[in-house]
């Protein structure tokens, strides 16, 4: 009984945090902030869920697969988060008009793709900004 | 490193002699390993390994508790009919040299809710970090410095 | 009891799905596309672990794991080219 109670807690907050992601998803204004909302409550939540069929199932082989699942899925959503960012950045997707303050804005060269520490003044062709306007209110 | 490989080696014997490869018999054979290479190198030169393992627990627990925290405030967010955000992205100054603890680092920081790692200047030295909720950008870069910085860098560089 | 908590989980699971479907549909571009995507799968994996946990069927497990390796070399691959393209 007791073990029922642990595995359905795990996946009863783990899918809660799956639902928040996909709720956050929807409701937030601009895609970093999606992605801030999905890339870690979604791999918390599945984590989460994983090791609530750990618990159950109580098999040495099934928990070490599992565990690595949980790993590499810790180790790669940061990664694909970064990847999908950087290349929206480049792609033109303008950051909610809410936005306080970017710091990114004219430190990517366009010609190499790569990210200087200096930034680049807005008018020179090398900046992004001369390409697309980065902050707009859609 | 070689004490941890030896301590590995001592487990992996352990669960040879004792004819028992499951991992419950395998993790107590690190654990007694542990304890007996403690009391082995109390004298000699290398105990970092020792004062290492404290500080990655330690750290374990720091981030645990911080996903837990960030956790609930992303919740509150973005179930609150009016989400209140504040969203910017910060550039990081970066101390470490070292890029398996830069790595660490911004992957450690994409982790906790609310904030996201962007992307490291090319040249290392600056962390582009987008995060949800910025009051003080100053404040937050020295966050960032102190609570997550210095404690991987204790950890990679020690 | 059980069977109760089991259809809550599942009705959450599939709140969250819908609400990703619908970002994947509205978009408006197409990372916001791919972020989607890449929720549908982690969620899809959540009710391949929850209907192993119902079904007592262990290799249902070997599919979720799958599914969590190939994701990732989708959003890989998805925004590989989205700067290509840029």
């Amino acid at each position: 009984m007791a073990r029922e109670i642990v595995v359905m807690s795990l996946f009863l907050v783990g899918a809660f945090l799956m639902f928040l992601a996909g709720l956050g998803l929807l409701r937030m204004p601009d895609l970093f902030l999606r992605m801030s909302a999905t890339s870690k409550a979604g791999s918390l939540g599945a984590g989460l869920v994983l090791l609530g069929a750990v618990v159950f199932f109580q098999d040495w082989g099934i928990t070490a697969r599992a565990l690595a699942t949980i790993v590499f899925l810790f180790l790669t959503a940061p990664v694909a988060a970064h990847m999908i960012g950087r290349a929206a950045y480049f792609d033109g997707v303008p950051l909610w008009k809410g936005t306080v303050r970017d710091d990114l804005r004219g430190h990517y060269k366009l010609s190499t793709h790569r990210l200087e520490t200096q930034a680049t003044p807005p008018d020179d062709k090398e900046s992004i900004d001369a390409v697309v306007q980065r902050i707009d209110d859609h | 490193m070689s004490v941890f490989l030896l301590n590995v080696l001592l487990a992996i014997a352990w669960s040879a002699l004792t004819g028992d490869f499951s991992p419950l018999n395998l993790g107590f054979g690190f654990v007694l390993a542990y304890g007996v290479l403690w009391l082995l190198t109390r004298k000699s030169s290398s105990r970092s390994y020792f004062l290492q393992i404290p500080r990655v627990i330690e750290f374990v627990f720091f981030f645990a508790w911080d996903v837990f925290k960030a956790n609930v405030r992303m919740a509150i967010t973005i179930l609150s009919p009016q989400m209140r955000l504040r969203p910017a992205v910060v550039m990081v100054p970066l101390d470490m040299k070292n890029e398996i603890g830069i790595i660490l680092l911004s992957n450690l920081i994409t982790l906790t809710p609310g904030t996201l790692s962007l992307d490291i200047s090319s040249d290392r030295k600056a962390l582009f970090i987008h995060t949800l909720w910025v009051e003080d950008e100053e404040k937050f870069r020295a966050e960032i410095k102190s609570g997550y910085e210095r404690r991987v860098k204790e950890i990679i560089e020690a | 009891m059980i069977n109760t908590l089991f259809i809550l989980i599942l009705a959450l699971l599939t709140a969250g799905f819908i609400a990703a479907f619908i970002r994947l549909v509205r978009g408006p571009y197409l990372p916001d596309r791919v972020v989607a995507l890449d929720l549908i799968s982690i969620l899809v994996m959540g009710f391949i672990v929850v209907y192993a946990v119902r079904f007592n069927q262990a290799a249902y497990l070997d599919v979720a794991i799958i599914l969590a390796l190939i994701t990732f070399l989708g959003t890989v691959a998805f925004a590989y080219y989205l700067e290509r393209r840029a």
